[in-house]
């Protein structure tokens, strides 16, 4: 019987069988031509190369920032998907949900700390990536475009926070929200259009609530994805990390 | 003609394929060969689960350390004294305590992110790709910036404060919310050029120095934001700061 039992908690019970194998095509890669093809086939790694350069997985060279950007942003949508069961942008009901969030709701506090943490981490460590590229060199040619890219979503990811930070509708939001807006109101000719464009009235209320909401959850997480697989694609088109080995291809270009 | 018909390289009937011409360089495969890339699994992939498990880690137990911030809710009769903006706009919250909302809040940003977009347009050397700082002139230069840009904030920070453009040309927001600001800051990078001048450097040495100015301005005026000013957004040390100013 005991035999039996550990029969059934061997590990080989669990990957021999058609339904595991019909997901998991491969073993655990231990050889390299398997190493290969888990890179090539699995949709989620496929995103990256087979091989990479040693010198593109020195801590010391990139920090890992790049990722662990995308890597938060994953965070925020999982946790942020998980405050929408709880949120109802509606100026009567958005700050008692919260509270609600923080009494009723299990791991309420937990959750909406990440969500919160997450974002004010993202902002610093985009920015950081942001200046690690630049000194070291990495957006020239023929990463320009990329560059621009990473700019805008350097921009994105400001503009995503700063669309979650009215949604408590607490004094510290209302408050940081009506001073912004009023600045884009200052601007000469269109400042006061804007301002009702992104308000959606004369003052932060309901519409602006609703507006901030369908923003912060629908319209720039969508444009952030859009603008992240194309920064990723452009990663691999434009020959994976930058490297001092570049270097030597202008001196045989120059040498011709 | 002539070297090919001496044959130096006599083509050998048995062979499907012959030596056609010799060039100078070193190989297209030197230092990039097969030997310099690994497989990127295990290797990177280890780092990517470790980089985003220290994350998770990270994350939870600051989220268990400190919660989210809530205030009271909301009140449009009563503003909190200092109203702050998000810890990372405060540096603009910063500038428009300084000069005209629209050069503020519009011209310096949208001129920021324009001038970032250009970089690489500007800078399309290939010398220094993958060097830290591009090279150790690049090193003091950016430490030099950094310093000069320093320096100088603090400086207009605490005159702004204590003597006051606004009070000195009290009648013009022309002069204080645009002429003298401009010429500040013009002014100032005008001449952070020109030391930078001095060391003779490159297009991509000029670029660090200036960019390590603006990451300098970016993080001290934030820092003077949101350490440095209590009540009415006025001047005070941390320790003096009014309860709830700040914004987290």
């Amino acid at each position: 019987m005991s035999n039996r039992m550990s029969n059934v908690l061997n590990k080989q019970s669990i990957t021999r069988n058609r339904v595991w194998r019909s997901i998991f095509r491969h073993g655990y890669p231990h050889d390299e031509e398997t190493q290969s093809r888990v890179m090539a086939d699995n949709l989620l790694l496929h995103i990256h190369p087979v091989k990479v350069k040693k010198h593109s997985l020195k801590i010391t060279y990139t920090w890992g920032l790049g990722f662990i950007s995308f890597f938060l942003f994953v965070v925020l949508a999982a946790t942020g998907a998980w405050l929408m069961f709880f949120y109802v942008p509606s100026v009567d009901r958005a700050y008692a949900d919260i509270q609600a969030l923080e009494t009723t709701v299990a791991f309420g506090i937990l959750i909406r700390s990440m969500h919160r943490w997450a974002a004010h981490l993202m902002v610093l460590t985009v920015f950081l990536h942001l200046c690690r590229v630049f000194y070291t060199g990495s957006y020239k040619h023929p990463r320009e475009f990329n560059w621009v890219v990473g700019v805008m979503l350097w921009v994105v990811t400001l503009l995503l926070s700063f669309t979650g930070y009215l949604l408590p509708w607490d004094q510290l939001s209302y408050w940081a929200v009506t001073v912004s807006t009023n600045i884009a109101g200052s601007f000469p000719f269109i400042g006061e259009k804007i301002r009702i464009l992104m308000l959606g009235g004369a003052e932060a209320g309901q519409e602006a609530l609703v507006r901030f909401y369908a923003l912060h959850i629908a319209v720039l997480p969508l444009v952030m994805t859009v603008l992240i697989g194309v920064h990723f694609w452009r990663i691999r088109k434009d020959g994976g990390l930058s490297s001092k080995a570049e270097q030597e291809e202008e001196h045989l270009e120059t040498a011709k | 003609m002539k070297a090919e018909n001496r044959e130096v390289f006599p083509r050998d009937p048995s062979k499907t394929y012959g030596l056609m011409a010799l060039v100078k360089g070193t190989s297209p495969q030197v230092e990039k060969g097969m030997e310099d890339t690994v497989m990127s699994w295990p290797h990177l992939i280890i780092l990517e689960v470790l980089a985003a498990l220290g994350t998770t880690v990270l994350l939870l137990f600051w989220s268990l350390a400190a919660s989210a911030p809530m205030r009271a809710p909301v009140n449009p009769e009563i503003s909190d004294n200092p109203a702050k903006a998000a810890w990372y706009f405060l540096n603009l919250q910063e500038i428009l305590l300084h000069m005209n909302p629209v050069l503020a809040g519009l011209i310096i940003p949208a001129l920021v992110i324009i001038a970032l977009m250009a970089i690489p347009y500007i800078d399309r050397s290939k010398k220094d790709i993958g060097v830290w700082f591009a090279s150790k002139k690049g090193r003091s230069i950016a430490l030099w910036s950094a310093v000069y840009t320093a320096v100088w904030l603090i400086a207009l920070i605490i005159f702004d404060e204590f003597v006051r453009v606004r009070s000195l040309v009290a009648e013009s927001e022309l002069m204080a919310g645009w002429v003298i600001p401009i010429l500040v800051i013009g002014g100032l990078s005008t001449l952070l050029y020109v030391i930078i001048r001095r060391w003779c450097p490159t297009t991509r040495e000029v670029m660090v120095g200036l960019f390590t100015a603006f990451v300098v301005s970016y993080f001290l005026l934030i820092i003077s934001a949101l350490f440095f000013r209590g009540y009415g957004l006025h001047l005070t040390w941390p320790w003096d700061l009014p309860p709830g100013a700040l914004p987290f």
